[in-house]
């Protein structure tokens, strides 16, 4: 009965040995510090950066312009509008347009300046 | 008066503007000449990069605004005319022989008329659709279409003449008071003055070449499919357009003698009638 106690107790202990072991070895111990991070890398990370901040900014740019147009549009539609307004009782107030001129044409004595011809 | 000549849409155009001349009336005659190749590229059927050739191979397009208004004009003329004046002649044309600019054409054996189509041509929005089989010929009426815009181009700078090719129209009095143009009939010239308005001639002694043992002519007969039988040789009439006078000379042309000068006469259109045995009869008023 004392040795199995011994047995289990010993087992439990390599078990703990095993898995103190595999987290040392998965901890990389020998892998070099973050402050030796490979230049290019940081260089990239850097480039990111300024890229991302560059990119907001001319979001905002973007947005301000857009808010400006749309400002515009919305006074100038309202100018058409406002236009349209004034041409429509314009033309109400006008008579009536004529028919289309009906053509006068007759025999005349004159030399001629051109010919119709079969087209 | 100041004159500018030259070739477009087949024919001869020239630009009268009675007026001094100086560099707005150098312009403004540059500027029919451009509105008339602009309106060449889109209107022929014979270049297939023609807005009009992309219609008739593709049955259908968005169209700009001068192919829609001439396909309208067309449209309603020959709803007017009963069928006379018709757009969808373009494959009797080829059929007769009219396969290419006319400066080119050397005549050949010309086939049977094509077979009937449905004539199907819609207008919606801006978009044109034709049926199946159906091809678009606007020459005439797009020539006459040109006139009126170049006119329109113009008259701000004075009293004004455009004639292509025999379809002509005025906007302005002259020094004169009307315009004489001189119109040929069975018994030799005569002069009308046209005050305003237009002036179109159509008729079956120009535009012809030799096909087979007979001779044939561009005037399509919708209902043969074939070159008008007509017992006119030439009709010239006036109207307040050059696009309304071309679609009333075809029709009357292709209406025959009798029945044309009656119309011409129930209309008041002033028309000049010349029948194939040379007599010439005046009918709509005109003296």
């Amino acid at each position: 009965m004392t040795d199995h106690v011994v047995r289990l107790y010993a087992v439990a202990l390599a078990v703990l040995v095993l898995f103190l072991t595999w987290a040392a070895v998965a901890a990389r111990p020998w892998a070099p510090a973050a402050a030796e991070q490979d230049p290019r890398v940081a260089a990239l990370e850097r480039r990111e950066a300024r890229l991302r901040q560059r990119s907001e900014r001319v979001e905002r740019q973007v947005a301000r312009r857009f808010a400006r147009y749309e400002r515009r549009l919305r006074e100038r539609r309202r100018e058409i509008a406002a236009v349209r307004v004034d041409n429509a009782s314009a033309a109400a107030s006008l008579p009536a347009s004529p028919p289309a001129t009906a053509p006068s044409v007759g025999v005349v004595s004159l030399p001629p300046v051109t010919s119709s011809s079969s087209s | 008066m100041e004159r500018h000549a030259f070739p477009a849409m087949g024919t001869e155009v020239e630009a009268l503007l009675d007026v001094p001349g100086g560099p707005e009336v150098v312009l403004g005659l540059a500027s029919v000449e451009r509105e008339f190749l602009r309106l060449e590229a889109l209107l022929t059927r014979f270049d297939p990069d023609s807005e009009l050739s992309r219609l008739n191979r593709e049955g259908a397009l968005e169209a700009g605004d001068d192919l829609l208004a001439v396909v309208a004009h067309a449209l309603a003329a020959r709803e007017r005319t009963e069928g006379r004046f018709d757009p969808t002649v373009h494959d009797a044309l080829v059929a007769a022989g009219y396969d290419r600019t006319f400066e080119l054409l050397v005549g050949g054996p010309g086939t049977e008329a094509p077979p009937r189509t449905s004539g199907g041509v819609r207008i919606r929005g801006r978009r044109i659709e034709v049926d199946p089989g159906v091809r678009l010929d606007l020459g005439g009426i797009g020539k006459g279409y040109a006139v009126d815009r170049a006119v329109a181009i113009l008259a701000p700078l004075g009293p004004c003449l455009v004639n292509a090719g025999g379809d002509l129209a005025v906007a302005g009095v002259p020094e004169r008071g009307v315009w004489p143009v001189r119109v040929e009939t069975g018994s030799g010239p005569v002069t009308l003055g046209l005050a305003h308005g237009a002036l179109a001639t159509s008729g079956s002694d120009r535009r012809r070449w030799p096909a087979g043992d007979r001779i044939h002519h561009h005037l399509i007969d919708p209902e043969t499919r074939r070159p008008s039988d007509s017992d006119l040789l030439r009709v010239t009439v006036a109207a307040p357009t050059a696009t309304e006078a071309e679609v009333l000379a075809k029709a009357l042309f292709l209406a025959g003698e009798g029945a044309a000068a009656a119309e011409a006469d129930s209309l008041g259109v002033p028309a000049l009638l010349v029948t194939r045995d040379g007599r010439t009869r005046t009918a709509g008023g005109l003296a």
